[in-house]
């Protein structure tokens, strides 16, 4: 479903790219796995610190999981949950807490009968320059902008290296 | 799909209830996995199979055959993330490395437990115990053989060990 997604996305955009030199492949950055580790131990600690247990999803450019945490300290809904919250903010290419706010207006938006799209608070997409290259959802706090101050304190940790 | 796994492993527990008839009160004592251990397991995992020059992804489940931690290598097939979910969970259904569960089926190819969501026949799985109560267990895949993957495995358990008691 997903490897679908991408492929049919990627080739758009190549298309459209590339076009006066259609020999040419696409050249970007992706997240690296030792970067997930750090953003989602630091998201979690942060949280933490903060009084509360969550689960934290990192999700690389094509919505795949890059890294997954499943507090065991937090509800048994928090690990699906920040994987939603992480692929909704990957797909909008925004906070999940947007998106949300944007479909409270039209409930019947297509967007949100994609699967895995959940309109909630608590995801950051993860950027270089303008492009989205990932995103780190997290669920278990009491309120969706107190998940999403933990996603981006863990973005933060790792700004120097986002570019 | 876990779902039914959790389902499974909950018969399971209800089946116990029922040999302790004699004192029907009492709660069901355990231990598990929390996520700083799981994690430390997949890690060292990880990075053993690394400095090895293998490139593979790891899956850390609990005593439900929950994921408690998920990580996809870098440069690492796609397959990967699947494949190493499914080693730990046949690990921690069957309660013996993956590849003892591999050469058992080889004798009998339809054997039930095969058509189990999730089951996979190959090496690169271990169980996690607390003495003999398997509490989890991690999956790897990536390296070129399940033999290697399996011993990335050992090296995460074997860095906790200490704490798995």
């Amino acid at each position: 479903m997903l490897k679908i997604a991408y492929g049919a996305a990627g080739l758009a955009l190549a298309s459209l790219v590339a076009g006066s030199a259609n020999a040419q492949l696409i050249a970007h950055k992706d997240i690296s796995l030792a970067m997930a580790v750090t953003m989602a131990r630091t998201a979690i600690e942060t949280c933490k610190g903060n009084g509360y247990n969550v689960s934290v999803n990192v999700l690389g450019r094509d919505g795949e999981v890059i890294l997954a945490l499943r507090n065991e300290l937090a509800g048994p809904a928090t690990f699906e949950n920040s994987m939603k919250k992480a692929y909704t903010a990957r797909t909008f290419r925004r906070p999940s807490g947007e998106f949300a706010a944007g479909v409270k207006g039209n409930p019947t938006a297509g967007a949100l009968m994609l699967n895995n799209i959940v309109a909630a608070q608590g995801a950051l997409p993860i950027k270089v320059g303008d492009d989205t290259i990932g995103a780190i959802g997290v669920s278990g706090a009491p309120g969706g902008e107190k998940d999403e101050a933990c996603a981006k304190a863990g973005i933060d940790k790792v700004s120097a290296e986002l570019k | 799909m876990l779902r039914t796994a959790h389902l499974a492993t909950g018969l399971a527990l209800a089946m116990t209830c029922g040999v302790a008839t004699s004192t029907n009160a009492q709660l069901a004592s355990h231990k598990d996995l929390t996520l700083p251990v799981a994690l430390t397991i997949a890690e060292t995992a990880l990075e053993t199979c690394k400095a090895q020059g293998n490139k593979v992804s790891v899956h850390v489940v609990g005593r439900d055959a929950e994921v408690l931690v998920a990580m996809r290598g870098d440069d690492t097939g796609p397959h990967t993330m699947e494949n190493s979910l499914r080693k730990a969970i046949t690990s921690r259904m069957q309660r013996r490395p993956s590849g003892e569960f591999a050469n058992a089926v080889k004798q009998n190819p339809t054997a039930g437990a095969l058509h189990l969501a999730n089951m996979i026949p190959a090496q690169g799985a271990l169980p996690i115990k607390v003495g003999d109560d398997v509490i989890g267990a991690i999956g790897v895949s990536g390296s070129p053989g399940g033999d290697k993957d399996e011993a990335c495995a050992k090296a995460g358990i074997d860095k906790v060990a200490d704490q798995l008691k």
